[in-house]
């Protein structure tokens, strides 16, 4: 529990009704999605910016970590409060503060849950384009500071590419604030880039001012089978090789095909070594044209089935699946090891041999899923961390994995974020200037290193 | 001790997007993957047991929408059974839920206390009846009790006029049996036209699922043998619930409990494959050509029970069927899935959480423009109606009545 010297202050702030501190109570914020898990001394709801601000102040004065949450379905562990402290819950801070798609913006409160984003848009044939697997539950604010991706990422971009403007409280409670209502913005640097991906190490963000875009006219999903994985791979490439711009391209192998369709019983191609997920979007011709070229493209490389989803109802079924990817492997093994790696498109048919590679060197089980389109590879193992033999084979394959993709001009994460999963990985692809110079950026902006520390800076 | 199946929570969080007592708090302590991980702490001794870990575990509808969008296959409702029956354990129960659970564990008690009500309904004075609400809901909009229960009122078996078709057996529960009799009539009446023999077994009795969401599950123990034993015969074509909830018990959780009490498991399974709710019955075995009139259209509503919704993959046949029938206009409110926060007793335990769920649910119910309003279960429809005004003008009923009254009884 904190000094009640800290904590009477903080009470006044919040009220009783949005402070916790019962130990059954901040159990509960000892974890996200992630594996490890720390106890906070308090959790908070702010409501306010004046609020975070003021709470800010005093976590500062006593030099009291403080660690942002929304939902809680960060899988790198960035809103478990590692070095204990305040939890600083924004659910309650879930406003949508205006919604305006004449000027194609909407500001919202960090607590807003990405889908109520959507729902506040469709009606206007508008929407928010980045779309995590978490988006039914995760919030905005928790989006920003992971700069969350998605599969229609690969046409639309990430979270970051859509940050007009943002309010944030910096660790001292001073409440700075940048960008506009407007796409062409170049007055002052774009700090937007710099606190988006942050993780809540360099402030609270209070009020974010997003890109909203129009829903296409047309939408076209399919879904096309292989009876191996290089095949499906090289199709991959192949076709964003080809000048098409899909909205997606999912990569889903057997052993993850089969782990949904266990749980879900939607009637997947349990028998492809392969399978791709497929979808386009725009006006109705050029969609016919492209699924064409596509769909050439994967006959070209030997597929066994195109499926085409007939129906909104057909289209929802497959990216249901998708989305439940992550949560049916939890059902094979207590644990699941999670990846992230990033490679340039033409790369993947080689990372994704080398990822079943390793694994099958080390004797460990691996689906392999991924955002394929834009290399964003998530292949995930399944074990127990309570068995150490067997974790340690884990560790040592990620390590290799990484390695690999490293030598492929790849990256550490494409959108999960470093958090507590990957700190030590860092250098692998970054140099110390370059470490360096973040935690200078970090010691200017949070002196005292209260926001979220013990993670990746 | 390792909980194994806890391990398995992969805390995705997919929970909290269909828990609605998280949408209403938006505080983790009320979801599903809390409570998971509150029982694994709890179980490894890295929490120490207290009035407010069973308040958090409390507060819940047990709805199953958890388990239902649950990728990873977890059974929430076993694990959340024992845990509130660890909890009642180690710090006793509310007195009123302690009678409730007493009271459901044997007919006779049930059948004393309902005409203990009846009589308190009547000898209550009024200025008490308008004051007082139990929960939320005021005292005076709470349902009247049946005349003479239901089950006392029919004969145990009931031929159709006509076309025998074969026999079915119809587990009343005790919402039918002592407060919506009409349902129950308009039952027997729908299925009498539809041809069948409706055998209602004498020594039925409560499900036992407020026992055993109540943590009370040796109580519920002896219920459930009896109706096992009474509803495992040869030759019927289908065991009739009109109570979603009545629906869950029979169907997953008593092969579920008979599994964990070494019993007939087999039994219990044989029931279960032959359990189907009115509305699915209907839609499955008649084309509805039989249920068609010609009368000025009625403009309904619906309220999809969660037991409905989350349980036994049947979720829509009463919207189905309400689209199907050319005497009615339905009218579907955008939340017509959403739980009313009735949940058993939620509604009397946790009044202000209940009550933010209803009042969307009424708004949304009214802009319908519909004047009835339908749902299947009898908590649900003890919620929703409580918690209207008279001046609202929505009456609530079971789907079943409507049909009945349009089509049989005129």
């Amino acid at each position: 529990m904190l000094n009640l010297k800290i904590r009477n202050p903080l009470l006044k702030i919040v009220g009783k009704e949005r402070l916790l501190e019962k130990p059954e109570e901040l159990a509960c914020y000892s974890y996200d999605a992630y594996f490890e898990e720390a106890m906070p001394d308090m959790v908070l709801f702010p409501v306010t910016t004046q609020e975070v601000s003021a709470i800010l102040k005093i976590c500062s004065t006593h030099k009291i970590p403080v660690t942002a949450r929304g939902a809680g379905t960060s899988v790198c562990g960035a809103s478990i409060p590692a070095r204990h402290g305040v939890v600083l819950c924004f659910s309650k801070m879930n406003q949508i503060l205006e919604t305006n798609t004449k000027d194609r913006y909407i500001i919202v409160q960090p607590g807003v849950v990405n889908i109520d984003i959507q729902k506040a848009l469709e009606p206007f044939k508008f929407f928010y384009p980045p779309d995590p697997g978490s988006m039914n539950v995760s919030t905005i604010g928790g989006n920003v500071a992971q700069n969350a991706g998605g599969p229609r990422c690969l046409k639309y971009g990430v979270t970051a590419d859509y940050i007009l403007g943002m309010q944030v409280v910096l660790a001292s409670g001073k409440i700075v604030e940048f960008g506009s209502r407007n796409v062409k913005d170049v007055t002052g640097y774009r700090l937007s880039g710099l606190f988006c991906g942050s993780e809540g190490t360099l402030g609270m963000v209070t009020k974010i001012i997003l890109r909203v875009v129009p829903l296409p006219e047309t939408i076209k999903t399919i879904l096309v089978t292989f009876d191996n994985l290089d095949d499906t791979a090289k199709s991959v490439s192949d076709i964003i090789g080809s000048g098409i711009l899909p909205v997606a391209l999912e990569l889903l192998d057997k052993t993850t095909i089969n782990a949904i369709e266990d749980s879900a019983n939607l009637g997947l191609p349990v028998e492809a070594e392969g399978s791709l997920l497929i979808e386009i979007d725009g006006v109705k011709e050029a969609c016919e044209k492209e699924i064409q070229k596509i769909i050439e493209k994967v006959e070209t490389n030997g597929a066994t089935s195109i499926q085409e989803a007939k129906s909104d109802e057909e289209r929802d079924k497959l990216w249901e699946a998708r989305r439940t990817a992550f949560g049916v492997f939890a059902k094979l093994a207590p644990d699941i090891f999670s990846e992230d790696v990033t490679v340039p498109a033409s790369k993947v048919p080689e990372m994704i041999r080398k990822t079943v590679e390793i694994t099958k060197e080390y004797g460990l089980k691996v689906g392999i899923l991924a955002h394929a389109g834009d290399g964003n590879m998530h292949p995930m193992i399944p074990a127990d961390k309570n068995n150490k033999e067997e974790w340690e084979k884990v560790e040592k394959a990620f390590v290799e994995i990484v390695k690999a993709a490293v030598d492929l001009n790849g990256t550490l994460s494409g959108e999960h974020g470093i958090g507590l999963a990957k700190t030590q990985f860092l250098p692998l692809v970054m140099s110390q200037d370059s470490i360096e110079f973040m935690s200078v950026i970090k010691a200017a902006v949070d002196p005292d290193g209260i926001l979220n520390p013990g993670k990746f800076v | 001790m390792k909980p194994k199946a806890l391990q398995n929570c992969g805390k995705c969080g997919l929970c909290l997007s269909v828990c609605p007592v998280y949408k209403i708090s938006n505080q983790e302590e009320a979801s599903p993957r809390a409570r998971l991980q509150l029982i694994k702490y709890y179980k490894n001794e890295n929490l120490l047991s207290s009035s407010g870990l069973k308040e958090i575990i409390s507060k819940c509808l047990m709805c199953g929408s958890c388990k239902a969008i649950c990728p990873s296959g977890i059974d929430h409702y076993s694990q959340f059974m024992e845990m509130r029956a660890q909890m009642r354990k180690d710090h006793g129960e509310k007195s009123a839920i302690k009678s409730l659970t007493y009271l459901l564990a044997k007919e006779s008690r049930i059948r004393l206390a309902a005409g203990a009500a009846k009589i308190g309904q009547k000898i209550i004075p009024q200025n008490f009846i308008q004051k007082y609400n139990l929960g939320n809901i005021p005292l005076k909009r709470f349902p009247r009790l049946n005349k003479k229960p239901f089950r006392q009122a029919v004969p145990e078996i009931i031929q159709p006029d006509r076309n025998k078709k074969g026999t079915l057996l119809y587990f009343t529960g005790c919402a039918t049996n002592h407060i919506f009799d009409k349902t129950g009539f308009s039952t027997i009446n729908i299925l009498k036209q539809m041809g069948y023999t409706v055998i209602i077994p004498k020594k039925q009795t409560c499900c036992g699922i407020p026992m055993l969401f109540h943590g009370a599950g040796k109580q519920a123990e002896k219920n459930v043998l009896t109706n096992i034993k009474c509803l495992d015969k040869e030759d019927i074509k289908a065991i009739i619930v009109d109570c979603p909830t009545c629906g869950t018990a029979l169907k997953d959780e008593y092969p579920a409990l008979m599994q964990r009490l070494d019993k007939d498991v087999d039994a219990a399974k044989r029931i279960s494959s032959k359990v189907i709710d009115i509305m699915s019955f209907i839609i499955q075995e008649s084309d509805l050509k039989n249920f068609s009139n010609s009368i000025d259209k009625i403009k309904v509503t619906y309220h999809l029970p969660c037991h409905l919704k989350n349980s036994r993959k049947t979720s829509n046949n009463t919207e189905k069927i309400l689209d199907k029938l050319d005497w009615i206009e339905y009218e579907r409110a955008i939340d017509v899935d959403e739980c009313c926060g009735g949940g058993g007793t939620f509604f009397y335990e946790y009044p202000e959480i209940s009550k933010k769920m209803m009042d969307k649910k009424i708004k949304n119910a009214k802009n319908t423009g519909s004047s009835i309003w339908l749902t299947d279960c009898p908590v649900c429809r003890i919620n929703l109606s409580g918690n209207l005004k008279r001046k609202d003008k929505i009456t609530v009923r079971h789907p079943v009545e409507i049909i009945n009254n349009v089509l049989f009884n005129t």
